[in-house]
């Protein structure tokens, strides 16, 4: 996808889901209660981070700056190999303990967000401890 | 392995986005060779050392 696209994009997922959020309010359900009101928050939060990066992306473009570099694409193997190992080992545990979670549902949401959250912090480790 | 960047950087009054635009990487690339946390490949080497017309290893330190 072209980079002046995603702001678009994003900008348009927030808007349908603040819409979609209004509704919720608006009816009366109990959909934006319990562990739904913090996936929406999340939501919200990574949908704003997301905004944010695509814009600086699109200003860095203009200013004829490189996207990707040796670098960047150092940190990204780097840390999605890493990552891909914690996360099998994690998946591994979540299949262990399966009896845990109320229902699939959850299991494979708390699954995706903790893979999501150790690619994350994994990238963060990497890219400050580059020549360890 | 240390490096010259820095110092040659403000000799030639070469700011970290004019360096980081003329050898086609990223600010952040040049701000992580200069705290020495990031090893060039060969080719980001020479190209850095073009712009100051020095040959690598004045530039880079072994």
């Amino acid at each position: 996808m072209k980079t002046e696209k995603k702001p678009i994009l994003i900008a348009s997922i927030l808007f349908m889901t603040a819409i979609w959020t209004f509704a919720a309010v608006v009816k009366g359900t109990d959909l934006l209660k319990g562990i739904d009101l913090y996936v929406f928050i999340l939501i919200i939060i990574i949908g704003i981070i997301a905004l944010y990066k695509a814009n600086k992306k699109e200003k860095e473009l203009k200013e004829g700056v490189a996207l990707e570099d040796e670098l960047t694409l150092f940190i990204k193997y780097k840390s999605g190999y890493i990552s891909y190992m914690i996360t099998m080992y994690l998946w591994l545990f979540i299949f262990l303990f399966k009896d845990k979670f109320n229902d699939t549902e959850t299991m494979l949401g708390s699954g995706i967000l903790l893979s999501a959250l150790i690619s994350l912090i994994v990238k963060f480790a990497v890219k400050h401890k580059l020549n360890d | 392995m240390t490096n010259r960047i820095k110092e040659l950087r403000a000799k030639y009054n070469i700011t970290q986005l004019d360096l980081a635009k003329k050898v086609d990487v990223r600010r952040e690339t040049i701000v992580f060779l200069e705290k020495g946390k990031y090893n060039p490949s060969l080719k980001l080497a020479h190209d850095i050392s073009k712009i100051f017309n020095l040959p690598i290893e004045d530039v880079f330190i072994f």
